[in-house]
């Protein structure tokens, strides 16, 4: 790579969500100068996404306009001058020993050094594989909620929900307030798994009152809930036209003959989320197995200080948790990096402190309500594609298993699977879960996909670092990372 | 399938852009994706292998479904990439 020198910055923050919005608010307070970077073309990550075309006000359905309202008031605070908020930028590489961050953005590639920098990339919504889920149509529940939120656009008609957990009930009222016809919610959970659960929750009032009131707009819109279901195939040629339900046993296993069928346009899934540990991962920081939520995020100490020095994780990165942590992890990350460059932060860490083991206890108690079942894997028939970039199937990576592959970088070699575009995103997670219940291995014993630079695709020259008009690029220039030719 | 505009939620100015040849009405400041979505345009992409349709899957740059080349550029995210006027896209690759 041809050595540049890099821009400088105290602090640097990866993600302007509720995480890092919250870090650099805090951080620029206490008198530090902070670089904000955001792969997106505004900041509020996917939680705090705000509407392109209207403040927001009233006319968005009620449930929708209070988050807006909430992420509006956050990201007024990164108007403050000391923060530089540079969106459409990717943090695509780090090197941990001189804390030096790979950008692109469409002006071009650069680095920026800075003595502190906090990693807040938020988290990836997890699906399951099953006959038809590449379909146009299908798409994930959030991705649903953005083009409400963001553009108040329904993208569909008569939509199914499925999946396990809160966010599915959420986006349902969102999607009826909006005027769309809900045909069913299909919920992993049985009904008597679902009380259960939520008795769990008795401790936290607030968290049952919101359950308890999504789940009654529900009701009363008559909406069908099919406790102790999985969404099992998605109908159509060229877009979806159907679905097709299962009741599953308790392990998630789907029993034949339940089958139940839906006239709908539009399919949202939502089984979980995986945390974004891309960057933490390429920098060396130590991962840790978050038993509640059965995914690998990123081990910090009580400061949220990853194993590296100089580097934090706050929010998703740090483990499943929610907006409410994150916002509440981003502060005392803010605070932590401040205060160790000498400047006063605004808060009391201690009273920080607290506040985040109580939020993370409830994170963690929902964590364990909504896992995914291993019993699921079996909607993946041999002929359906797990890896939707090199359209690996689930067979291949089961012959691949048989074969004595029982880690996930043994199968990218021997399948592909994990090599397209995404990357691993969509597919690292349910591999897991294939090879788990394959093996019979503990999820906790099967590691992620190797993390690599470019954390996502960018043009050759900008991995190979800036190029002339009379440069040639040599091979070793680009063997550093995978990138997609611009032209 | 179109997707639907909620009436009640005032929306921006008109812009069009040439999708595939085609001119479409889109308003500033929203995604290529959510145009193609209104303009019932549900395939964006198809598989490399398969040739298998695919459309708008994460809603946030991560699964690279909604790929479509803009202005000549390839592999552009139409999800989190804003329309500009007059921009010509090309889906289906």
């Amino acid at each position: 790579m041809i050595p540049r020198k890099p821009d400088t910055t105290e602090i640097a923050i990866v993600g302007a969500g509720p995480a890092g919005g919250a870090a650099a608010v805090t951080a620029a307070r206490a008198g530090a100068s902070v670089t904000v970077l955001d792969e997106y073309a505004r900041p509020g990550g996917q939680y705090y996404k705000q509407p392109v075309h209207t403040d927001g006000g009233p006319s968005y359905p009620h449930s929708l306009a209070s988050t807006i309202q909430q992420g509006r008031e956050l990201l007024e605070g990164l108007s403050h001058p000391g923060i530089d908020l540079q969106c459409n930028t990717l943090a695509w590489n780090i090197s941990a020993d001189e804390l030096v961050l790979d950008l692109y953005s469409p002006a071009g590639a650069r680095a920026l050094q800075a003595q502190r920098i906090i990693l807040c990339a938020g988290a990836t919504e997890r699906a399951v594989p099953f006959p038809g889920w590449t379909l146009p149509g299908v798409i994930m529940a959030g991705a649903g909620q953005l083009m409400l939120k963001a553009h108040g656009l329904l993208p569909g008609k008569t939509f199914l929900l499925a999946g396990t957990g809160p966010l599915l009930q959420l986006a349902a009222v969102q999607l009826l307030e909006a005027g769309a016809q809900i045909a069913a919610l299909v919920e992993l959970r049985s009904r008597t798994e679902f009380l259960k659960s939520a008795a769990h929750l008795w401790r936290y009032p607030d968290k049952l009152g919101q359950g308890f009131a999504t789940l009654q707009k529900l009701l009363q819109a008559r909406v069908p809930i099919k406790f102790g279901h999985t969404i099992a195939q998605a109908l159509g040629e060229t877009e979806v036209s159907g679905a097709v339900i299962m009741r599953v046993d308790g392990d998630g296993q789907p029993i034949p003959g339940s089958e139940t069928r839906f006239e709908v346009d539009t399919i949202c899934l939502n089984y979980g989320f995986t945390p974004a540990t891309e960057l933490p991962r390429i920098a060396g920081c130590e991962q840790y197995f978050d038993q509640d939520y059965a995914t690998y995020a990123t081990a910090t100490n009580d400061s949220l200080e990853t194993s590296i020095a100089g580097i934090l994780a706050a929010g998703e990165t740090r483990g499943m948790g929610g907006a409410e942590v994150a916002v509440i992890e981003g502060q005392l990350a803010g605070s932590v990096a401040a205060q160790q460059l000498g400047f006063s932060p605004p808060f009391d860490q201690n009273g920080l402190s607290d506040k985040r083991l109580q939020a993370r206890a409830v994170a963690a108690s929902l964590g364990k309500m909504f896992q995914l079942k291993p019993g699921l894997c079996a909607l993946a028939a041999d002929d359906v594609p797990v890896c939707r970039c090199e359209e690996v199937s689930a067979g291949e990576v089961r012959a691949a298993i048989r074969n004595g592959v029982v880690q996930l970088n043994q199968l990218k070699p021997w399948t592909r699977a994990g090599m397209g575009r995404c990357q691993g995103r969509i597919c690292g997670d349910i591999l897991r879960q294939i090879v788990a219940a394959e093996t019979g291995l503990p999820l906790s014993e099967i590691q992620p996909f190797t993390a690599r630079a470019p954390v996502k695709p960018v043009p050759l020259e900008v991995v190979g670092g800036p190029v002339a008009e009379t440069d040639t690029l040599t091979w070793e220039d680009h063997v550093g990372g995978y990138g997609v030719a611009r032209t | 399938m179109k997707a639907q505009r909620i009436s009640k939620i005032e929306h921006g100015t008109p812009v069009s852009l040439i999708v595939n040849g085609q001119e479409i009405q889109a308003q500033a400041g929203e995604s290529i994706a959510a145009a193609l979505l209104a303009a019932g345009q549900r395939q964006i992409s198809q598989n490399s292998k398969s040739r298998a349709p695919r459309g708008y899957f994460c809603g946030m740059g991560m699964c690279f479904e909604c790929v479509a080349t803009v202005d000549g550029v390839p592999n552009v995210r139409t999800c989190i990439t804003e329309v500009t006027p007059g921009c010509v896209v090309e889906t289906g690759s």
